[in-house]
């Protein structure tokens, strides 16, 4: 569609993007995130992490305090960039006086798609998002799940190369979400770049290409799922064990100079940190009852602890290797590290000078 | 595209007034109100509803052509009392949740969100808001002209006219009202103080009418006085003749009356007394002059409804054409000397009294049109950039 396809492979390239509200409260501080052409993006975050001002900055809903960076190749708040660029708000309200047709038809004539263009493409949008049957009925007869489906199809109506969904799959039923998950493969399937920004990480982790967590205005982290876990797999051993017999073994099989200590936030899980010692081969070393978990994805630095449970006859219940969910990545990111409690809900208020 | 946005927000526009019952029920009011019209006629011995006739001296076919007696019930009753007031107030209900509507979270995004810039989408949703009112006189003029037309034997296209006068005085209210909806949010506020604003405005105008109507009575005074001063100066002169003719002494200056400035005040009392309610006269008209003239600049900085409005009577109806509508006795100018007739009781001109009325009227009527429409539509203008810069520059 786009004739000014920009010659980069980001979609959304930021640098740098804060807002400041009124009252000193920061809700970005200095965002920088990068997302691919072509890929599914998805944003978490928790409550007031700053992940609808940003989307909101993008749409030119919110002006930014400051705005480093370029969409679709075009600065952050070029309004005719908006042409290109799909948006399903959160707790969008449609005129409840509209059918679902005539939604799609006023937003892509706001969108400045001529009239017959739209004509063509509502009732094939209709379709993808199963509410034809429902077109000509009006939105205040819709249920939750009704109305998102056609906040979907409405961000598709002017075939954006960008579409940003926030919070998609809000009030969905289970078969909605499978829908709004095929929906946007269908779009990276075309060449689309979609941003998802959503609680459910579930569902992020199922359609995401790539991630981005938000904590306190921060990017926390972000990259594909394997490159944010890559540090954080390891191997589970649970032999059949007490969990007093299974301290004791453990320690005793820890290399000299480490010692298993409680996890901060968590009184039944014991933790050593290896970094930087003689034994950096394990990222962690980590007890939790009879289960231990071994920071590394070398299966020989996992061996030495089994020879042990054989040597000992004791038996072996189960041996896995663990990818972290997208959920332990989260939490993690949530987390504070020295209290093991999760950080405070909110944006940050601005130092004060 | 921008014909394209602006037909979708004319179309959305046009579907929201649909769904508003309100808009329905106004549209019908409408009608029945010109029905009613259409049922009111004047024939030779009087007033005629439906085929009774209600014997009127003043309101007949003898002394008013039927079409006339209709333009002037569109333009004096039809116009000013149920477009400008009963529908204005239903066309404030209306559409004073337009803009708290517009930009309530979740809605206010997905307009946002398009490649339309702020201002051009205020003023747009603005002109979409002014299209109740404009299809509401659209068709009320459109059934008075084939009224007029059917009943009156009398095709006056100029009757349209209340199309633009009427939009242009539901703008001054209007943009207070998204002025206020866009601060406030809220739409029970928007009414409430649009309602209040709009009071304001009929407490202001009718003080001015009362202040030009007192500054009107007071120069008549004078005018008055200084016609009584020339007849009893004429008398004087021929008292003094007389007085000189018969060889008898004039007063001597030391036994000139109190007041007295000249010898012909000193020979005749009238004339002194005539002098001294000139005097007085003149203060007061000055004073009058002065209060009308404070009200006549507060009343430039803010909109003139019921100027805007009056508007269409100057438009469609010719001064012979409001002379069949005076009340009688209207050109009625005491001659000097009157007020000492009959009775001998001394009343000098009042409010309420036709000479009066009709100077007021005249000094009125003499405002520019582009005095009423230019400074009206400029505070329109004013409050509207507000808004814009508001809605600019908001996070929503």
């Amino acid at each position: 569609m786009s004739t000014a396809a920009a010659p980069t492979p980001w979609a959304i390239d930021l640098t740098h993007v804060a807002k400041t509200y009124k009252g000193k409260v920061q809700a970005l501080r200095g965002i920088e995130m990068r997302v691919r052409a072509g890929e599914v993006f998805g944003l978490l975050g928790p409550n007031g992490a700053g992940k609808s001002t940003l989307v909101k900055i993008l749409m030119t809903v919110i002006a930014p305090t400051r705005a480093d960076g370029a969409v679709l190749g075009k600065p952050v708040g070029d309004k005719d960039t908006l042409r290109r660029i799909g948006y399903l708000p959160e707790h969008h309200r449609f005129p409840d006086y509209l059918t679902g047709r005539q939604v799609l038809d006023f937003y892509g004539g706001l969108a400045g798609v001529p009239r017959r263009e739209r004509a063509a493409r509502i009732d094939p949008l209709l379709e993808l998002v199963g509410m034809k049957d429902w077109a000509n009925q009006r939105v205040r007869g819709y249920s939750k799940g009704m109305r998102q489906r056609v906040g979907i199809a409405q961000a598709l109506v002017n075939n954006p190369d960008l579409v940003l969904l926030d919070e998609p799959t809000d009030g969905v039923d289970p078969v909605g979400r499978r829908d709004i998950r095929q929906v946007c493969q269908r779009l990276k399937d075309e060449g689309k770049t979609v941003f998802l920004n959503s609680h459910l990480l579930s569902e992020l982790e199922l359609v995401c290409d790539r991630v981005a967590i938000l904590v306190q205005g921060l990017v926390a982290s972000q990259g594909t799922l394997d490159e944010l876990t890559r540090d954080r797999r390891y191997y589970e051993i649970d032999a059949a064990l007490e969990p007093a017999q299974a301290r004791e073994l453990w320690a005793s099989l820890l290399p000299a100079g480490l010692a298993l200590t409680p996890k901060p936030g968590s009184a039944d899980v014991l933790r050593a940190e290896t970094a930087g010692a003689s034994h950096a081969h394990l990222g962690f070393v980590e007890l939790e009852r009879s289960i231990l978990r071994l920071g590394t994805t070398e299966a020989s630095h996992v061996q030495p602890f089994v020879d042990a449970l054989r040597s000992r006859g004791i038996a072996l219940r189960a041996l896995r290797p663990v990818r972290p969910t997208l959920e332990d990545l989260f939490m993690a990111a949530v987390t504070d590290p020295t209290t093991g409690k999760a950080l405070p809900p909110g944006a940050a208020k601005e130092a004060s000078r | 595209m921008i014909l394209t946005q602006t037909t979708a927000f004319l179309v959305d526009a046009y579907r929201e007034l649909n769904a508003r019952k309100m808009f329905w029920i106004t549209l019908g009011l409408s009608l029945l109100v010109v029905a009613i019209m259409g049922c009111f006629g004047v024939n030779d011995k009087g007033l005629t509803f439906l085929g009774w006739t209600f014997n009127n001296d003043i309101l007949n076919a003898r002394l008013i052509p039927p079409e006339k007696f209709y333009i002037f019930v569109f333009a004096n009753l039809g116009v000013p009392i149920w477009l400008t007031w009963a529908a204005t107030v239903l066309a404030l209900i209306s559409t004073a949740s337009i803009f708290p509507d517009f930009i309530q979270g979740g809605a206010i995004e997905l307009t946002l969100c398009r490649p339309i810039g702020r201002v051009r989408l205020f003023f747009t949703k603005f002109a979409c808001g002014l299209l109740f009112v404009a299809l509401q006189v659209f068709v009320f003029s459109l059934a008075c002209f084939i009224v007029i037309g059917i009943r009156g034997k009398s095709w006056v296209p100029d009757l349209f006219l209340a199309v633009p006068i009427v939009l242009l005085f539901f703008t001054y209210l209007f943009s207070f009202c998204v002025l206020v909806g866009l601060v406030t949010r809220s739409t029970l506020a928007s009414i409430l103080f649009t309602c209040l604003f709009w009071l304001a405005l009929f407490v202001l105008n009718t003080t001015d009418g009362i202040f030009v109507s007192q500054r009107a009575a007071k120069e008549i005074a004078v005018e008055r006085a200084e016609r009584t001063i020339e007849v009893r100066t004429r008398g004087a002169e021929r008292m003094r003749q007389r007085l000189i003719d018969a060889g008898q002494p004039l007063p001597a200056k030391d036994a000139w009356p109190e007041g007295a400035q000249s010898e012909l005040e000193a020979i005749s009392l009238p004339l002194l007394n005539a002098r001294k309610e000139l005097a007085e006269a003149s203060e007061s008209r000055d004073n009058w002059v002065k209060y009308s003239g404070w009200v006549f600049l507060a009343k430039t900085v803010l909109p003139k409804t019921s100027e805007t409005i009056a508007l269409l009577d100057r438009a469609i109806l010719t001064d012979k054409d409001r002379e069949l509508f005076s009340p009688p006795g209207a050109d009625d100018e005491p001659a000097p000397g009157d007020e000492e007739a009959g009775s001998g009781r001394r009343r000098g001109p009042q409010m309420g009294d036709p000479a009066v009325t009709r100077r007021a009227e005249k000094i009125i009527r003499q405002r520019s049109q582009w005095w009423i429409t230019g400074t009206s539509a400029a505070f329109a203008g004013v409050l509207l950039a507000i808004g814009a810069w508001i809605f600019a520059r908001r996070d929503f």
